[in-house]
This record gives structure tokens, C-alpha cells and sequence, in this order.
């Protein structure tokens, strides 16, 4: 795990020195002093994290056979990333969806979306849940702590 | 006017039920704010202004000074029961916090994270009270190089929270340092990284960054892993701290406290930073560091007396030169200018009655705060007793409304989903989420200080060594690496 960081880290910092910063940085062309220049410090942690990255890499090929932490594995992992990417799924659809359905109604539909993705054994609690919990924070945020809450383009709330 | 006199007539006015009351009511207000993630400390503190504009100027200011030190504690409640901080500055309290809860012994963790945040109160309201003109004048002689070396020997605490590899805590902290410059340059208003998005040219937002970095990972992983809590016990715990727990953290609260004040008393540092180093510093001189990060008391002790120790010292810049020390005293300065009143050197002339007013005021909130967080921790039990997998739902609506409330922008939620991905895959890869955050908080700080000390001398980088705060702060940073290289070479050799 340690080697793949390594190898992972080094390629970023390849990416970001050569590709992003000229690219996705931008500096005027009168910077008298290359300290000054909005491209130093981007620079330098590109630089910094390939020097961790190569010493990842060699720490990593020291410890190949042993010592590497393992993460806990589950019964079907399959089924995990499947998970995974319904949960992928569910947080850009939210994004994507809340300013035209509402914090609220957003809010109600991700909840139950994801308690059913958890596989709740309170599908009943969880559906009563979905509906009270976003509404007590739309009267605590909007009412109290007078914060405009999106209410979308369908039903708009008191 | 003798101190006699002075403490007689600040105990005059507020030695009523009504300046007792806002108190009160400041505090039970800010630790409900502050155990509500998204609202922050700050918020309510910007939330409870207007209701103090009719009070008299005594009472308003109390109440807010209430909410101020009730939310500082209050964040520690969700982050030690659902792991996500009500305020930035609860951060470091995770790191222990959650484990214990995790172990059935949320109420432990809540009980000494009260006790520890009463006892640095107190000892921030004392050095208030004691040493306000010294430290302030200490502050006023800080410069951008003076708070450069402070930033880098600040950011040697990431070894102290980086857990079991030294470089992936690095790695992780430069990833910090990475997100830290999205937006626009400072000096000269270019974008960096921006990809023409109005909403990163003011960079990405420190609370959406801090509870997707902490909290939506823990989404995830139950998504992952539905059933992978089945077997630990989730509850407030029938175990309650006890006092030989407290005299053993004794020292690290001392510690912490006094951190505490010393960044407190220096605008622009702020809680967080102040309870990772607090966190950090127990964590190496405590017999138990090998238990830190897996759910020791002495963590959430060190951690809480960190942040608390920063509520009374950040009075210290505001009170005597009319400075800000951060983002709640700013809004507190506003509440003193409501009233007619000018803080600073005049004002221990002029209102000296309203200054020993608030000293006694501030006193008798540590005692305030130690019977109402007491409740708060017992009012807030059920939610330790929520089945997970109805919590997390619910912690991820109020994340999603939290986030949303800081800036009142949908984008800001954008970016707490996608940092929560990058804190689940950086936990499937064992990277520690803390360095990251430490980073992200001090990386602007370090890069400005840097760059506008490099403006006042022409490039030259002599001015980084021009006095002594820069030398004791660099001389610091080198004994702290050089104690850092040699722990990590002995465990390596340990490790074979």
C-alpha cells in the first residue's frame, strides 16, 4: 500500500508541476522577484510531495511481504462498490437537483435514498425520520437562525 | 480609582439578576449553537447581536461572551458522539473523542471534555485579568516574519497527529497546503486553480472542507460497510469521568490552557490551531502516547483545554489595544461600538467599572458553563442511542444544512460531498485526515506572512531571522524536528 501512495504521489506531483500549475495558475508578467510569484508556493509543495512520494516509494519497497496495514475487509465487496457508486450517484443527484426541488424535499429524498442504501432494519422510523428531521431544521435555519433555505421551484414551504 | 474601588464598581454592575441571566442564556445558547454543526460558535455569537442592541451594554456584552464560551465547548459534543465538529475548533477532539464513543464511553469522553474546558476557561479568564497589557503589547510586536516562524514551528504539530507513518502525514498536510491556495492570489488577485469558477476564487470553504473531511466519511463507510458497526456499542456509557482521570490530564489541561492563551493573545491564530498543538504537545509527553488517536482520555482533555484556553486570551488584543484576536471578537467589537463604547487602552480609563465587570463576569461563567454543559451532555444523550444506520441519514441532511448556512451557497455542499470522498479514500489508505486540516488552516497563513515579509525586504530572506521572537520561534522548530527525525529513526529501528 505504502509503494502504490508512493508511486500515486509521485505522479501527482509530475501532473502538477508540469501540467496544472503552468496551466491552471496564472501570473503577471512583471513579478520582479520569483519569492513574489503567485507560481512559488504551488511549486514548492509540487516539489515537497514528490520528495514524500519517493520516500513512500522507497520506505514502501523496504516493507514489501510485511508490516503494511490491511483494511478490514467485507463479505462482498461487489456489492460495496456497487454501493459506493449509488452513494456517487445519490450526492451529484442531490447536487444537481437542489436548487430546483428545495433543500427540503432534497433532504427528505437523499435521507430516505440512503437509509434504504444502508439497509436500515427501522424502514418505517427511517421514513418518519426523512420527513421531520429536514423539516425541524428548515423551521430551526429558516425561522430562528434566519438563513434563506432554497425551496425550489415545486412546493415552497411557510 | 484603587483595585478596590475598580472591582467594586464592576461588581456593582453586574451583581444583578439581569446581568446573571444574559449569561446564562449566552451560554445555554451557544452550547446548543455549537453542538449544532454548521452554525458555529461564530454564528451564534453573529446570531445573538441584534438581541443585545436594546440590553444595557454590560449585559449585552456578557451574553455574548456566553455564547462565545458555551460554543467553543458545545462543538464537542457532535464530535464526540457522531464525530462531526459543531465548531472548527472541536477538530482535535475527534481524534480521541469518537473512539471512546465508539467503546460505549461517549459520556467519559463529553465529562472530562467539560471539566477540561472549565478548568481552561478559568485559567484563560485569570491570565485575561493578569497579564492583558503584557501579552498585548507581546502580540503588537508580531510582524509578518514573526508570524512566519510561528506558522512553521506550528506546523511541526502535524508529526504529533500524523499516527502511525510520519509520511503520510506529510503527504496528507501537503494536500492541505494544495486545497489551501485554490482561489485568488493575494498579492497580485490571479487565479489560482480557479478553472474560472466564481466560486473558488474565494477558495474553498473551511467548514465544508472540515465536516466532508470528517464527518461524510463516515457516510460512506456505512455505505461500505452497513453492518460494520454491528458489535460496538454506541452509547453515552454508564461510566462518568472521575477525578483521579482528571488529576492524571491535570497537567496536560495546564498545558493546554496555556497554549491556549498564548495563541489566543495573538490575533489571528485562532482555537483550532491552538488545540492541535495542545493535543500534539500531550501526546509526547504522555506515558500513554501509544494510546492517543485510539480513544485516550487524556486527548480529549488536551485537546478541550487547547480550544477553551483561546476563549479569555483572544479578550486580551480587544480589550487592551481594540484588536480583534479572531472572527467572534470582531463580531463582539461590533456589540462594544453599538453601545458607544471604545475598546482599548482608553477604555481601562474611561469604563474601568464595565472592564472589571466583565472580569468578574467571565469568572462566574466557568462555573455557569460547568452546570450547563453538564446538562447539555445529558440532554443530548439520545442521540448516542440512535440505531446507525437512522444517525447517519440524519447526519448527512444536517451536514448537507449545515454547510449550506455558513455562506447560504449550494456550491459549498459540493464540496463537502467531494471532500468526503477524498477523506474515505484517504482512511481506506490509512492517511490521517488531521495533518490535512492543520495544513489547510495554516497554509494561507504561512504563504501570506511569508510574502509580504518577502515585500518588506525586497526578496531578501534576512528579515525571517530579523529579531528575537523569529529566532526562539525558529530555534523551536529546529529542536522540534530534530526530536521528530529522532523518534521516527528509534521506532523505525524498534520496528526491525
Amino acid at each position: 500500500m505504502q509503494l502504490q501512495l508512493g508511486i500515486g504521489a509521485i505522479l501527482a506531483a509530475l501532473f502538477l508541476i508540469l501540467y496544472a500549475i503552468p496551466n491552471w495558475v496564472s501570473s503577471p508578467s512583471n513579478v520582479r522577484n520569483i519569492v513574489l510569484s503567485p507560481l512559488f508556493w504551488p511549486y514548492i509543495l509540487g516539489g515537497l510531495t514528490g520528495l514524500v512520494g519517493l520516500g513512500l516509494l522507497l520506505t514502501g519497497r523496504q516493507r514489501i511481504g510485511g508490516g503494511a496495514p490491511v483494511n478490514e475487509p467485507i463479505d462482498d465487496p461487489r456489492q460495496g462498490m456497487l454501493r459506493l457508486a449509488a452513494m456517487a450517484v445519490l450526492m451529484v443527484a442531490s447536487f444537481r437537483v437542489m436548487p430546483w426541488l428545495g433543500l427540503v424535499w432534497t433532504s427528505m429524498l437523499a435521507f430516505v435514498a440512503l437509509a434504504f442504501l444502508v439497509r436500515t432494519r427501522h424502514p418505517a422510523a427511517a421514513v418518519v425520520c426523512a420527513v421531520v428531521v429536514p423539516l425541524i431544521l428548515y423551521a430551526f435555519f429558516a425561522h430562528v437562525a434566519s438563513v434563506a433555505i432554497p425551496q425550489g421551484e415545486l412546493v415552497r414551504l411557510p | 480609582m484603587s483595585l478596590f474601588d475598580s472591582v467594586m464598581a464592576g461588581l456593582a454592575l453586574v451583581g444583578n439578576f439581569e446581568a446573571f441571566l444574559s449569561l446564562v442564556i449566552g451560554i445555554v445558547i451557544g452550547v446548543i449553537g455549537g453542538a449544532i454543526p454548521g452554525i458555529s460558535a461564530t454564528m451564534a455569537v453573529a446570531l445573538a447581536l441584534p438581541f443585545t442592541f436594546p440590553m444595557a451594554p454590560i449585559n449585552g456584552i456578557l451574553l455574548l461572551l456566553g455564547v462565545y464560551k458555551g460554543g467553543i465547548f458545545g462543538g464537542s459534543i457532535p464530535a464526540i458522539l457522531i464525530k462531526t465538529p459543531g465548531t472548527p475548533a472541536s477538530s482535535a477532539t475527534i481524534l480521541d473523542g469518537h473512539p471512546m464513543a465508539e467503546r460505549g464511553e461517549a459520556g467519559r469522553a463529553l465529562g472530562m471534555a467539560l471539566w477540561a474546558s472549565c478548568t481552561a476557561d478559568f485559567v484563560s479568564n485569570l491570565a485575561l485579568i493578569f497579564f492583558a497589557g503584557f501579552l498585548a503589547s507581546f502580540a503588537l510586536s508580531f510582524g509578518p516574519p514573526e508570524f512566519f516562524a510561528l506558522i512553521l514551528f506550528s506546523l511541526t504539530i502535524i508529526a504529533g497527529v500524523s499516527g502511525e507513518s510520519l509520511l503520510r502525514g506529510a503527504l496528507s498536510a501537503l494536500l492541505g497546503l494544495l486545497l489551501a491556495t485554490i482561489g485568488l492570489d493575494l498579492v497580485y488577485g490571479t487565479n489560482r486553480f480557479t478553472f474560472g469558477d466564481p466560486n473558488l476564487m474565494g477558495g474553498l470553504n473551511f467548514i465544508a472542507v472540515l465536516i466532508g473531511l470528517f464527518a461524510i466519511p463516515e457516510v460512506i463507510n456505512m455505505v461500505w460497510h452497513p453492518t460494520g458497526h454491528v458489535g460496538k456499542v454506541q452509547k453515552l456509557g454508564s461510566k462518568w469521568v472521575t477525578f483521579a482521570e482528571y488529576k492524571r490530564c491535570f497537567r496536560s489541561i495546564i498545558r493546554g490552557s496555556f497554549i491556549g492563551v498564548f495563541l489566543g493573545s495573538i490575533p489571528g491564530i485562532g482555537a483550532a490551531p491552538a488545540a492541535f498543538l495542545s493535543y500534539s504537545e500531550a501526546r509526547r509527553k504522555s506515558p500513554n502516547r501509544a494510546n492517543f488517536g485510539k480513544g485516550e482520555i487524556e486527548g480529549v482533555a488536551a485537546s478541550e483545554a487547547g480550544n477553551n484556553g483561546v476563549a479569555g486570551a483572544t479578550l486580551i488584543p480587544l480589550l487592551a489595544l481594540g484588536v480583534p484576536g479572531d472572527v467572534i471578537t470582531a463580531i463582539i467589537i461590533g456589540a462594544f461600538m453599538v453601545h458607544g463604547l471604545q475598546p482599548g487602552p482608553m477604555m481601562f480609563v474611561l469604563n474601568v467599572d464595565i472592564i472589571y465587570g466583565l472580569f468578574i463576569g467571565l469568572i462566574l461563567s466557568s462555573g455557569i458553563l460547568f452546570i450547563v454543559g453538564g446538562l447539555a451532555i445529558r440532554g443530548f444523550r439520545p442521540v448516542a442511542d440512535i440505531p446507525k444506520r437512522i444517525l447517519m441519514p440524519m447526519v448527512l441532511v444536517l451536514c448537507i444544512y449545515g454547510v449550506f448556512a455558513v455562506n447560504n451557497n449550494i456550491f459549498d455542499v459540493g464540496v463537502m460531498f467531494a471532500m468526503g470522498w477524498v477523506g474515505f479514500v484517504m482512511g481506506r489508505y490509512h492517511i490521517p485526515a488531521a495533518p490535512f486540516l492543520i495544513a489547510f488552516i495554516l497554509g494561507p497563513l504561512l504563504e501570506d506572512n511569508f510574502r509580504q515579509s518577502m515585500l518588506m525586504s525586497g526578496g531578501s530572506p534576512d528579515i525571517l531571522l530579523r529579531g528575537p521572537i523569529t529566532w526562539f520561534f525558529w530555534a523551536l522548530t529546529v529542536i522540534s524536528i530534530v526530536a521528530i527525525t529522532r523518534g521516527t529513526l528509534r521506532a523505525g529501528r524498534a520496528a526491525g
